[in-house]
């Protein structure tokens, strides 16, 4: 078991290992002194100069990358210049707010999904079946781009239920986060449903069946339990990608989060916040992966037992 | 009223498929008292599993019956949920062929056979667990291995917990369906050496479904042979095998290789399988069969009694 | 399995024929009535903005969908957006399938330290979400149509490549490869005779699913002035700026983003019908 973890826990290392050479390379690869790049248009001689020494543009290649990797264990992601402070407290700062949207979606998403996935899987070519499809089939085919407009238009516009943009009351959150679990449900309940039934077909479920046992418990014990590893792996993967979904919902919905954050600096050519973004958010994502992993390792053993 | 455990009365299963229709099991009669073990003999695809699993109205959903399966004198087609979950596992138990598909494999032996057991008595999860002890020890498993997984162990190993699934709740009777095909001979001997042993220790009606006439002559007082989903020779084992009357019985026992005896050339029954999509009107052997006449072909043979022990279903014997 | 199960079993499943009969009708729309379309898509004309839409009133020659903060007419540019949009995914599915099943076959043949270079560089590219890759790569190299379709390409070239090797590593161990081999058949040959027609079904099924995750990002990157750039028109981009005043001329927002919604709507019933008609192991 703990043999297992380590074995994850290097492949993890070595994926970061890549992703920060990646990002780390971003800069670099585009055409242009990646010193100007850094610093706000029309910056005087001497600011360059300053950058290219922070940079080390002048020392070798894998100097840079020495310094820049020290700079993130010491949290230094250098200074956004378009805020004019460090990278790393603008990022701490609005963290929070897309943690939220991340969790909250995710929870509601679950809890729809999850039942209403086996529920399909079990009653496969029913109506209840057909109609979860359709409702997921929707689902998946609603873009953030399209799905956060059409909430804010009708819920907040024309129904003027709930407020469109700010993150004042729970009731600011309510519409980010449906628009967000919306579409992560119905991949949700697709994969369970699919699981479901494959694990139904399985021999070992006719011989459940052969030992007396009931469609409920056989449906909501053991084929589940078949069933869940996709859907934790999914889950994983939806949760690992918030930074993705959030960008879209936080601009739309005006939410102060990171999602929002990196369509700002983008649009204020803040490389130094691009970059750190593209390394937290595969942060996130390889960590979330890691910890889905051991916990399918409990479900399922088989993977770590070989 | 007699003790009849199980009785199967003119039995056949037709399975509606994409590509056409399959006449897997053709009226089929078999009796089985209680305390009896009868051997269903026949080629794979023969339709022995699908007897099997209509025995315990577990057939897909594309599948229509005619014809009745009592147990006890109530069909189980007509059982309710609740009856045909009391009966399974419980009255009727059944073992299946393939080992490493019949566990599920993200639980443990231990919880499996725990399982069949709260399904049927209301125990405690610890006093049914210690029950499964038991039954792995019985089966010559060591009892630590409870908390382990499936994949952690042989097919042989696995067979035998799938033996003491079937036991736990001391069943009437006992459905074994090519329960050694799947493994290697010298597990096949131990495992056979094991049913033996249990079979002396309970006295469970068996019905042991398999194309190896040697676990039959070991294990069954009858013999039912089945072609292309009908049975076509029935009686004691002592009776058919000795002599048996049906060309097709024959050449089974003919094919099987003696290691006494001068060495002749193994006689092969000739022609292929029938296709279950495809059956013959009259005698569904008759394609292959080197006595037969017109009659063979035009309506099928109805059982015959030879004698108290035997019975056969062929127009060449009489 | 042969075309006449095929063509059965297509005929009975509502999705594919509902998915493809709204492809179709898609490309007609997209490809075909532009050229009777009155309005060009880029031609600003500062006298008519905001016009609601004439429906069909006028036939084709008035704004059927009324006209934008330009004045441009709003359903000339639905059109040539959602053809631009279709050209693009096609071209970035199409390369994404030939890399990824390439790359594919190559590690699953190989094995051994081929095989781990790829699956590690599989994983190093999921690792980074799509969305953040696209716009970190579109905002640092420049925002025109080939980083565009390479960005695209690159977000999703690893699914069809896990797919292939993993057919691929079951075929290379097989009897009859290895048969190949002893009758002097040279790599290659034995990667596409025998490879390739194992891996049809599961990729055409992919592709299908592509379709709609390409056309999903690329609007997603328009949205946020990273995909097709203005004035060329993109249902995303559309989205974006008619967001501002969505609140008067909702028809601004609610073209593209239906036309979005039945799109990839329509790719995913053609998906999951594929998969329904070519599924051996599908239960009747």
């Amino acid at each position: 078991m703990g043999h297992f973890i380590l074995r994850r826990f290097v492949q993890t290392l070595i994926v970061l290992f890549f992703v920060t050479i990646f990002a780390f390379f971003l800069i670099r690869l585009a055409p242009g002194n990646p010193a100007i790049m850094m610093l706000p248009d029309g910056a005087p001689e001497s600011a360059v100069k300053e950058m290219e020494i922070k940079l080390g543009l002048d020392k070798p290649l894998y100097v840079q990358y020495y310094k820049y990797i020290k700079g993130i264990f010491t949290e230094d992601f250098g200074l956004s210049t378009a805020y004019k402070r460090s990278v790393g407290s603008i990022i701490r700062a609005r963290f929070p707010y897309s943690a939220k949207l991340a969790i909250w979606s995710v929870l509601i998403g679950c809890v729809i999904a999850i039942p209403l996935g086996i529920i399909a899987g079990s009653r496969q070519g029913s109506a209840t079946d057909f109609f979860a499809m359709m409702f997921a089939l929707l689902g998946q085919s609603m873009s953030p781009v399209w799905l956060s407009v059409l909430n804010m238009l009708v819920f907040g516009v024309w129904l003027k239920w709930l407020p469109t943009t700010g993150t004042g009351s729970y009731k600011h959150y309510i519409l980010p986060i449906l628009t967000l679990a919306y579409p992560m449900a119905a991949s949700i309940a697709r994969i369970g449903r699919s699981g479901m039934i494959d694990t139904l077909s399985e021999d070992y479920i006719t011989a459940t069946y052969a030992r007396g046992l009931s469609k409920f418990k056989v449906n909501w014990k053991y084929a589940f339990r078949n069933a869940l590893v996709p859907i934790v792996t999914l889950v994983g993967i939806q949760m690992g990608s918030f930074l993705a979904g959030t960008i879209i919902v936080e601009t739309v919905f005006g939410v102060a989060g990171i999602g929002q954050l990196l369509n700002i600096a983008v649009g204020n050519r803040d490389y130094a916040l691009v970059q750190s973004l593209l390394l937290i958010s595969s942060l996130c994502f390889v960590v979330i992966n890691f910890i889905v992993d051991i916990i399918n390792s409990f479900i399922d053993p088989r993977n770590k037992l070989n | 009223m007699s003790d009849k455990l199980l009785e199967i009365k003119d039995f056949s299963v037709k399975f509606s498929t994409e590509y056409a229709e399959v006449f897997a099991v053709n009226h089929v009669n078999i009796e089985i008292s209680s305390g009896e073990s009868i051997g269903l003999v026949g080629e794979t695809g023969a339709g022995k599993t699908t007897i099997a699993l209509a025995t315990l109205n577990l057939l897909s959903k594309n599948a229509s019956v005619k014809g009745d399966i009592l147990f006890k004198g109530n069909s189980v087609f007509s059982m309710s949920d609740k009856e045909l979950r009391t009966m399974r596992g419980a009255k009727i138990a059944m073992i299946f062929q393939n080992p490493l598909t019949a566990l599920n494999p993200v639980f443990t032996v231990g919880e499996q056979i725990a399982m069949v057991i709260r399904a049927h008595e209301n125990v405690s999860r610890k006093e049914a667990m210690e029950r499964a002890k038991e039954l792995l020890n019985m089966v010559g498993i060591e009892k630590r291995r409870f908390k382990e997984y499936p994949n952690q162990f042989s097919g042989g190993m696995r067979q035998r917990v799938g033996i003491a699934a079937s036991l736990a709740c001391n069943p009437e009777l006992l459905i074994a369906d090519e329960p050694t095909t799947a493994l290697d001979v010298t597990i096949q001997a131990q495992i056979l050496e094991l049913m033996k042993q249990l079979q002396q220790k309970y006295s469970t009606s068996l019905l042991m479904i398999t194309h190896n006439l040697g676990i039959i002559a070991e294990l069954c007082q009858k013999v039912a042979v089945m072609y292309a989903g009908t049975i076509i020779e029935y009686g004691t084992v002592k009776e058919v095998f000795s002599n048996p009357l049906h060309p097709y019985t024959k050449g089974l026992l003919n094919a099987i290789p003696k290691l006494e005896g001068e060495r002749k050339r193994l006689e092969a029954i000739p022609g292929l399988i029938a296709d279950p999509q495809n059956l013959p009107v009259g005698c569904k052997f008759e394609p292959r069969c080197t006595k037969c006449d017109d009659r063979c072909k035009e309506f099928m043979p109805s059982m015959v009694k030879i004698n108290d022990n035997h019975y056969i279903a062929c127009y060449a014997v009489n | 399995m042969n075309n006449s199960i095929i063509w059965k079993r297509m005929k009975r499943s509502p999705f594919f024929m509902v998915g493809l009969i709204v492809i179709m009708f898609l490309f007609v729309m997209v490809f075909i009535i532009p050229s009777f379309v009155h309005y060009k898509p880029t031609e600003n004309n500062l006298m008519e903005t905001f016009r609601s839409p004439d429906w069909l009133s006028k036939g084709l020659k008035g704004h059927v969908l009324g006209t934008d903060e330009l004045g441009r007419d709003v359903f000339s540019r639905l059109l040539y957006g959602g053809r631009y949009s279709l050209m693009i995914a096609f071209i970035v599915v199409f390369l994404q399938i030939i890399i990824g099943t390439v790359l594919g076959i190559v590690a699953g043949f190989f094995g051994g330290i081929i095989d781990s270079i790829i699956m590690r560089l599989c994983e190093i590219v999921l690792a980074i979400p799509n969305l953040v890759l696209a716009i970190a790569i579109m905002a640092v190299m420049g925002k025109n149509l080939s980083n565009l379709i390479f960005v695209l390409t690159f977000a999703g070239w690893v699914d069809s490549c896990k797919v292939t090797r993993n057919n691929a590593e079951v075929v290379r161990s097989q009897d009859f490869v290895r048969a190949s081999t002893a009758l002097g058949a040279t790599n290659s040959r034995i990667m596409f005779r025998e490879i390739l027609p194992n891996i049809t079904t599961p990729i055409i099924i992919l592709a299908s699913q592509r379709f709609g995750f390409t056309i999903l990002l690329e609007a997603a990157l328009s949205f946020l002035n990273l995909g097709i750039q203005p004035p060329i028109p993109s249902w995303g981009n559309m989205i974006s700026a008619g967001r501002s005043f969505m609140a008067i001329y909702p028809w601004l927002v609610f073209a593209p983003g239906i036309a979005l919604m039945l799109c990839i709507l329509a790719f995913n019933f053609i998906g999951d019908g594929l998969r329904d008609v070519l599924d051996p192991k599908r239960k009747m």
